[in-house]
């Protein structure tokens, strides 16, 4: 299709994650990448740092609450919940890796 | 060798830690799948051998740091105290996360020993770990525990009991930050060594070096440490140029690069099972559109499951206490101290038994409560709530002490500590009396059937709930808009995977919280019961408006039998022999005999004299009734009451609901109770139809409603007040918690009873 697919395999719906500066408070549901950047001016950089919100790790958006701002992300295999507002600032990773998409069967 | 040693616990929030320290110590601390059930550290002790150890179970934190009051704990404990041994609990199921703890702790040089935890877990997910490669790693040994099964824990006592005989020569850690950062806390590590600080001799400068290099709050914050600030900053510029990152997050980073690197190494993975159950109920569970109506079904069946199940159960122990109360009265005379057995019975078993009553639903509830928490559920409900709770100035992590404090606002007010924003926090306790709890029931149970036809009954009792809880969020959002202004701190919150609890975790658990309700009752309200009985005696009144010991005497006289009267009783043979002959004895009709002869069939003539001395007890009964209303407005209580009734009157308050509602203040279980007593209806629960008989006569039913909401609004209990003060750790809270709930229901009650005196609803008497 000359198109690159997203990883988690949802088609279209995953290649918003393909854009140009995602953010991880835009990760699709469903959807894995990983983390380019922290953005400076964001609260609390090192209590995130510290659960292992680093660049480099990656992330799987699992869920949104219900009316308004927390999401699910698994991070390091737990689920750890936190605010969309500070989810902006930690900007994803735009470039796939194409090789892991094969034994991604999620 | 020493006899005595001090071991500290410490790891990751959820990994198992106070499991083992149970396991270890025996003792039974509250485990919780829920994070952040420990946040102060407890200790405990064994014997291991013959060597004394004290354990310290610290709070479940992710980094050595001061980012949340956990931390701060865990930093100052182990950097003050002196402490021989630590034992990380590790979660092997998520190893890589953390071991990131477990390299902060390899710095401080205090011997090691890694527990690698939930063993059948990792191994069932298929992990596979290289265990002698780790231990060089880190420096120490590293055994494979299963905290909640008996002899999961035995490896670690063998290797504690090994290590302890060994503290001199432990290993040391093999990690590196890479070149240039090492250079850098080697440069600082010498700075530090030369300022020579006495208070921090056990623990290696090189701790403080790549604190300090983070920016470290809780480093930071040492002032002998100010020296070398100058160097600090130089070098993190330096850093700063080569690396391109942020100064506090730095050291993060690179802890997880350099874990990545050994755990690639050391871990294998053969396949990813153990989530996925505890994730796919997870997808349904917090699921943007089903969330929020799962989790409204999963709280009504608490309710349910609460109610239903401690009904029979509290109809057990009013049964029990009565009988207690009659058979006390039975076998101590009146005449042989009075005072002591009216104090016994009618204020201390009366007053206590009323809280007890209670039990059942309250540990049904925390139970409840319990298998929620256990299993992991609480926090997807603080999770799918956290949205609608902010709404209102709150947070998804206040929902769970709200709940609570439908059974006792005292392990509701407790339950808060999870909270992490202090600004949070304390708008939530300042709401949470808000929150109708067990006690305030009895008054409903009391006023409701009372005043209303079966048809509203339900109704209102669910009314009554509802404006507490909407009184509640609008206060909320108040105070978060006014006096707890500002920005809202920082927010995260681990999801623990589902478990399935286990039935002594659930019992404990339980226990745990109910316990703060028994000790009210043993505390306060036996000491309140105490207090109020004095208040409702003293002082005792002598000279009385009417004689009316005089006019009781004639009426006893006037029952007593002529002769022909007897004999007229005894001529057709419908009174039983043994009745006649106690009437012959007595010469009158005593109460056990007219029961035996309310059955009876009875000639026109004998019922004539039947009676009679019924009439005339009923005359006595009155007048008795009469002096006991006229001593109880001359005692303590009573003046009280006149006293204030001039300002209670603007909610429709006499002065005997005056001096209840005071008492109520107490404890709310003896509003009814003293109620009891004012109205001279001598032993009364809830379920008392004279007593409601006499409110009927003299309130209405805007009245009816005005007490309960008073009671609603003002605080629960004295305990409340106890409680917040050892939470807050000031009496100032205490004394706003208290003023301010006083303060609302006043003028609420006021404005209801005022717009509804003026409207006139529900001002007739109803009988």
């Amino acid at each position: 299709m000359g198109m690159r697919k997203g990883k988690c395999g949802l088609g279209c719906k995953c290649m918003m994650a393909q854009k140009r500066n995602m953010t991880l408070a835009n990760l699709p549901i469903g959807c894995k990448a990983t983390i380019l950047k922290v953005m400076p001016q964001m609260r609390g950089r090192k209590k995130f740092a510290d659960v292992g919100l680093v660049p480099g790790t990656e992330l799987l958006m699992e869920a949104h609450a219900p009316f308004g701002g927390l999401i699910r992300v698994k991070v390091l295999d737990t689920s750890m919940a936190m605010h969309r507002d500070d989810a902006q600032n930690i900007v994803m990773n735009d470039e796939e890796d194409d090789t892991k998409q094969a034994s991604d069967p999620s | 060798m020493k006899k005595n040693f001090t071991v500290a616990l410490a790891g990751n929030p959820n990994c198992g830690k106070t499991c083992i320290f149970n396991a270890l110590t025996g003792a039974r601390q509250h485990v919780g799948n829920y994070p952040g059930v420990t946040v102060e550290s407890k200790s405990g002790s064994f014997f291991l051998d013959d060597i004394e150890i004290r354990l310290i179970d610290l709070p479940g934190v992710y980094s050595l740091s001061s980012s949340s009051p956990e931390e701060d704990v865990v930093f100052q404990e182990l950097t003050k105290t002196d402490i021989d041994l630590i034992i990380n609990v590790v979660d092997s199921t998520i190893p890589e996360r953390n071991l990131y703890l477990t390299t902060q702790l390899a710095e401080l040089h205090i011997p090691l020993l890694l527990a690698f935890n939930m063993a059948d877990e990792a191994n069932k997910k298929g992990l596979k770990f290289d265990i002698p490669k780790l231990e060089k790693y880190f420096g120490s040994t590293i055994v494979q525990t299963i905290g909640y099964k008996k002899n999961g824990v035995k490896p670690l006592l063998e290797a504690l009991s090994t290590a302890l005989k060994n503290l001199e020569n432990h290993g040391v850690p093999m990690l590196s930050y890479s070149h240039d950062i090492d250079d850098s806390i080697a440069v600082i590590t010498q700075k530090i060594d030369t300022l020579r600080i006495e208070k921090y001799r056990h623990i290696p400068a090189r701790f403080f070096a790549i604190k300090l290099l983070e920016h470290d709050t809780a480093a930071m914050r040492i002032p002998e440490f100010k020296p070398v600030w100058n160097d600090v900053e130089t070098q993190i510029r330096h850093l700063m140029k080569k690396h391109a990152i942020q100064a506090d997050t730095f050291m993060a980073d690179r802890r997880y690069a350099m874990l990545s690197g050994a755990c690639h190494d050391t871990i294998s993975m053969t396949r990813a099972k153990r989530h996925e159950i505890s994730d796919k109920i997870d997808n349904i569970m917090t699921n943007k559109y089903l969330g929020l109506p799962l989790f409204f079904v999963i709280i009504y069946f608490t309710f349910y499951f609460t109610f239903t199940c401690a009904a029979p159960f509290m109809t057990y122990i009013e049964m029990l206490f009565n009988g207690l109360n009659q058979l006390i009265k039975a076998i101590w005379a009146p005449e042989v101290f009075p005072y002591l057995r009216s104090l016994l019975t009618d204020g201390i078993i009366g007053g206590v038994g009323g809280v007890l009553v209670f039990l059942p639903n309250i540990l049904f509830l925390f139970f409840a409560i319990a298998i929620l928490e256990d299993s992991g559920y609480m926090s997807r409900a603080a999770f799918v709530m956290d949205g609608i709770m902010r709404k209102f100035g709150l947070q998804g992590r206040s929902f769970v002490p709200l709940i609570l404090g439908f059974g006792c606002t005292v392990p509701a007010i407790m339950a808060t500590r999870t909270i992490e924003s202090e600004r949070d926090r304390k708008v939530t306790i300042m709401v949470l009396p808000l929150m109708s709890c067990g006690a305030r029931l009895t008054i409903y149970a009391l006023i409701i059937p009372a005043f209303f036809v079966l048809k509203y009954q339900a109704f209102m009792m669910w009314i009554i709930y509802l404006i507490g809880v909407a009184i509640a969020l609008i206060a909320a959002l108040i105070m978060k808009k006014t006096l707890f202004k500002g920005e809202g701190e920082v927010y995260l919150m681990e999801l623990p995977p589902y478990r399935v609890p286990t039935f002594k975790s659930l019992l404990f658990h339980m226990w745990d919280r109910g316990k703060a309700y028994l000790q009210k009752a043993g505390t306060i309200i036996l000491v309140a019961s105490i207090i109020l009985f004095i208040c409702n005696t003293l002082p005792q009144k002598k000279v009385f408006s009417e004689n009316y010991d005089a006019q009781i005497a004639q009426f006893q006289k006037s029952k007593a039998l002529q002769s022909f009267q007897i004999d007229a009783l005894a001529k057709n043979n419908t009174i039983p022999e043994g009745a006649l002959s106690e009437i012959r004895k007595n010469n009158t009709i005593s109460a056990a005999v007219l029961k035996t002869l309310k059955d009876a069939e009875l000639t026109l003539d004998e019922q004539a004299i039947v009676n009679h001395t019924l009439a005339a007890n009923a005359e006595i009964t009155k007048l008795r009734n009469r002096k006991k209303a006229e001593s109880m407005e001359y005692t303590i209580s009573g003046k009280i009451g006149h006293a204030l009734e001039p300002i209670f009157r603007h909610i429709g308050f006499d002065w005997k609901v005056t001096t209840a509602s005071l008492g109520a203040l107490a404890a709310k279980e003896v509003f009814v109770s003293q109620l009891g007593i004012l109205y001279a209806q001598g032993d009364v629960d809830q379920n008392s139809s004279s007593l409601r008989e006499q409110l009927r006569k003299h309130y209405t039913q805007l009245q009816g409603f005005c007490i309960m909401l008073f009671s609603l609004l003002s605080i629960p209990c004295l305990a409340t007040l106890a409680i917040i003060k050892r939470e807050m750790n000031s009496w100032k809270w205490s004394f706003i918690e208290g003023a301010w709930l006083l303060l609302l229901a006043y003028i609420l009650t006021f404005i209801v009873y005022q717009c509804g005196t003026f409207l006139h609803i529900g001002t007739t008497m109803l009988s």
